[in-house]
């Protein structure tokens, strides 16, 4: 095989951390500011999964970065990853702020909140992920231009909305019921369709700014081989096992076509999979090897950028997709009641947030859209006994909602408390309100 | 091959609720469903009852059964032996002998004489009173013992154990060719506190009898126009065990929140006027019931009418009423120091102290319909599986490793 026909390598790696529920009691609610977070467990987990994970990791690719050129990766780094680096990590903030000082790394766009906003509401959801491109080009110094949604979460709507919006490209799940027998190795389109009046109105005051692609290009997870070493790497019973740079590197070229698009949890190093199984001299190994056999690593911008194919493929989504379990769809989050219950409940306040202009409350409710906290409360695999498929810092998914609701029933009860003006006492304070309840 | 298993059980069919009567009929249910041939040697407590007991489905028809007269209950510690004794005549107290070690003693050598006649594969015995009559048999069959643990003294007297019953125990582990805990809970109680190895014991969780339609009262809701107030339900013995006194530190945390909420207190024992006199020194003397014994039938309409039940046990090697009120569709609490919470996925599990936590479940429950809705529907689904047939083949399956 001649090096031209050597697929490209994307790696991408998704890096986030939720924020836990503090045990809240109902005693609590209406009483005053609840804390509903528990600092001590999220310092706790951030600094043990920084250690494992994030700094040597990171520091690992910044050496391979500078030694070999055709080496690159991808990041998508949550809004709430990156308030914890402020509060619990300038190291891991700063190390990766090296990595982009390299200018082979690039930033994709997300919602800042890593919540599930794009399935409940538009105006939240552009008005998140608007904030995380600011945010990232603030630490990072670059626009993110490509879009990938919370646990990849996918559909043909969403995908025009993310054009809309001025991206040039989304990732997506290769799910095989959508692929039907084809390679996910090669960049797809969503199928064009005009979308209707409102969403482009409320789409328009988002603008990511510049001119509104004409094209939108999809880049599918190849998940077999994401997963050989996201899940399986240390799997002693997998026949893939030990699995070497070498054989992972023939399986690459076998595999073909215009991209191989390897997404993972960052976390895949030194947490997922522990240090002691090789997972970093597997990583170490890639590049050089790479280098060797003529095959180059290349971002999602860079993917899509040096396909010169007149044909693009047609991906057709019409019901959301994600990267999660088996099914592939949204069940990890939205299966039960609860899960249901809890994420309506939630949007039910969106108006009331808005309208209160509160930017702490607005803070308060936008971090209760993590997706983590749904996660929490699946129960799909729960009654089999199978405890660990899920893993989950709460006792059991009830104990999730237990939390959950109560957080949610103190911001509901402060959002109906009249709004305290610091100056305004007294009369002056009561004229105030009823003007307000007149307005 | 047929395999016949010598069992000395205590009640059967089952004369209490939950427990160890249930669990043993279901596990000899379950057995002969799986082929096994089954000798059940029961004591009788009270001698005139023992006519009731000709009433056996046509499925049980190899159970053969043996009684042997004795005076044991299996709930009674030498104390409450002690008072029934004296209630006795004269007479019957000279036949099964004033105290409860030559009631046992007296036990153990009947049964051995009563099946001198069978001849089993494997000699399997349920709980410490009949320890000393399954290793005589083994003995006197030269055949592998199997001790079932359903609940230690230890559970019982909360860690201030009876020292004769703890050594009478203990002895059965040690002379078991294995043993059968009825939960990990039970297991690791079993290693740590009577130096038994845990290679040596096998855990096999009780199952539960499926619930029929008719069994299943309707909600009140649906048969009452005007809601009816919450009701939290307690089921069980009224002992330090079952953590009657956590429940009412619950309820008062519960009452502080939501004083439209009534309580139910199921059950009777030795701690029943301690109960009450807490009760209205915490205030809650309008808002909570004594029922004193309950019926099966009254049982069934108490979980259909809960909104949520709480089993808040100090130590419970299972806990079977937590799933009987599951099977019922009713939401549980129950203490993680419990063999339950290791097969209970949906519901809650709280430490039995942390009862401010128990109340804000309750609370929660009472607050969240969905909540309430989803652990109604989920839980009797998720006992489905967990069913006497696969249960017993479990334990068939360890006779089967001791003959080989």
């Amino acid at each position: 095989m001649t090096p031209q026909h050597m697929p490209l390598i994307c790696l991408y790696f998704q890096v986030h951390q939720p924020y836990r529920l503090r045990d809240i009691r109902i005693t609590e609610i209406g009483q005053g500011k609840p804390e509903y977070f528990d600092a001590e467990k999220n310092r706790a987990i951030f600094r043990k999964v920084a250690e494992k994970c994030y700094l040597p990791a990171n520091a690992l690719i910044e050496e391979l970065l500078r030694t070999y050129p055709n080496f690159s990766v991808a990041y998508s780094l949550s809004g709430v990853f990156l308030e914890q680096c402020k509060e619990y990590g300038p190291d891991v903030l700063s190390s990766f702020q090296r990595l982009a000082q390299t200018g082979k790394v690039e930033f994709l766009a997300e919602t800042y909140y890593h919540s599930l906003s794009s399935l409940k509401s538009l105006e939240e959801f552009t008005e998140q992920v608007h904030i995380h491109a600011q945010r990232i080009e603030e630490l990072f110094g670059q626009r993110p231009t490509v879009f990938r949604n919370t646990e990849l979460i996918y559909s043909n709507e969403l995908s025009q909305i993310a054009r809309l919006m001025g991206f040039r490209g989304i990732l997506a799940e290769g799910a095989d019921h959508l692929l039907n027998g084809r390679s996910p190795n090669v960049p797809f389109t969503p199928p064009t369709f005009t979308l209707p009046k409102e969403i482009g109105r409320v789409i328009h005051q988002q603008r990511q700014g510049g001119k509104t692609p004409e094209q939108i290009t999809v880049l599918l997870k190849n998940y077999r081989l994401s997963d050989d070493v996201a899940f399986r790497f240390s799997d002693r019973s997998w026949v893939g096992f030990p699995l070497t740079s070498d054989r992972f590197t023939d399986w690459l070229v076998q595999s073909g076509g215009h991209s191989i698009n390897l997404f993972m949890d960052y976390e895949t190093f030194g947490e997922h999979q522990w240090e002691d199984t090789g997972i970093f001299s597997f990583l170490r190994s890639l590049p050089e090897l790479w280098e060797k056999r003529g095959i180059r690593a290349a971002t999602p911008s860079q993917v899509i950028d040096l396909w010169k194919e007149e044909e693009t493929p047609v991906y057709d989504a019409h019901h959301a997709i994600s990267w999660a379990d088996m099914e592939r769809d949204l069940s990890a989050w939205q299966e039960n009641a609860i899960q249901r219950s809890a994420l309506e409940s939630l949007f039910s306040l969106e108006k009331a947030v808005k309208e209160r202009g509160d930017s702490n409350l607005l803070d308060l409710w936008r971090l209760l859209q993590t997706s983590d906290h749904f996660y929490y409360m699946c129960t799909k695999y729960w009654s089999d006994g199978d405890v660990h498929k899920y893993f989950s810092p709460y006792d059991s998914p009830y104990e999730a909602y237990r939390r959950f609701s109560h957080a949610l029933c103190d911001l509901k009860q402060r959002l109906e408390t009249p709004k305290e003006k610091k100056p305004a006492r007294g009369l002056l304070s009561l004229l105030n309100l009823t003007f307000k309840q007149k307005s | 091959m047929s395999l016949r298993s010598l069992m000395f059980g205590w009640e059967y069919p089952p004369l209490h609720l939950g427990g160890l009567g249930v669990a043993c009929q279901g596990l000899v249910q379950g057995l002969i469903k799986n082929g096994v041939q089954i000798t059940l040697v029961l004591p009788h407590p009270v001698p005139t009852e023992s006519e009731d007991l000709a009433i056996l489905s046509p499925t049980e028809k190899h159970v053969e059964r043996i009684r042997v007269q004795s005076m044991l209950s299996p709930y009674e510690g030498s104390e409450g032996y002690a008072m029934r004794t004296v209630r006795m005549s004269k007479e019957l107290q000279q036949i099964y002998g004033a105290d409860l070690p030559e009631a046992v003693a007296h036990f153990t050598a009947m049964s051995v004489d009563m099946t001198q006649d069978t001849n089993p594969d494997i000699v399997h015995c349920h709980d410490w009173m009949t320890y000393g009559a399954g290793m005589a048999a083994a003995r006197y069959h030269d055949k592998p013992l199997v001790t079932h643990i359903h609940a230690t003294e230890l559970d019982r007297t909360h860690f201030h154990p009876n020292e004769w019953i703890y050594r009478m125990e203990r002895k059965g582990f040690q002379a078991a060719d294995r043993i059968i805990a009825v939960s990990n809970y039970t297991k690791n109680l079993l290693t740590e506190h009577y130096g038994i190895p845990a290679q040596k014991i096998s855990v096999v969780h009780n199952a539960i009898q499926p619930i029929t339609a008719q069994d299943r009262e309707p909600p009140i809701q649906a048969i009452s126009s005007a809601p009816k107030p919450p009701m939290v339900l307690f089921l069980g013995r009224l002992t330090i065990q079952k953590g009657p006194i956590q429940f009412l530190e619950m309820a008062a945390a519960v009452h502080r929140f939501r004083p439209d909420v009534t309580f139910v207190i199921a059950g009777e024992g030795n701690m029943m006027a301690e109960v009450i006199n807490r009760a209205c020194a915490m205030g809650l003397q309008d808002c909570i019931l004594f029922t004193g014994k309950v019926a099966n039938r009254e049982a069934d309409k108490l979980y259909s009418q809960a909104a949520c039940f709480v089993m808040p046990s100090l130590s419970e090697p299972f806990g079977l009423v937590a799933l009987e009120a599951m099977a019922h569709g009713t939401p549980v609490i129950i203490s993680k120091q419990s063999g339950a919470s290791e097969v209970v996925r949906h519901g809650f599990a709280i430490d039995f102290w942390d009862t401010e936590k128990m109340a804000d479940c309750v609370l929660t429950i009472l607050r969240e319909q969905p909540l309430a809705q989803q652990l109604r529907s989920e839980a009797p689904r998720s006992l489905q599986h967990l069913t006497w047939m696969k249960q017993a083949s479990q334990v068939r399956s360890i006779y089967q490793s001791l003959l080989s």
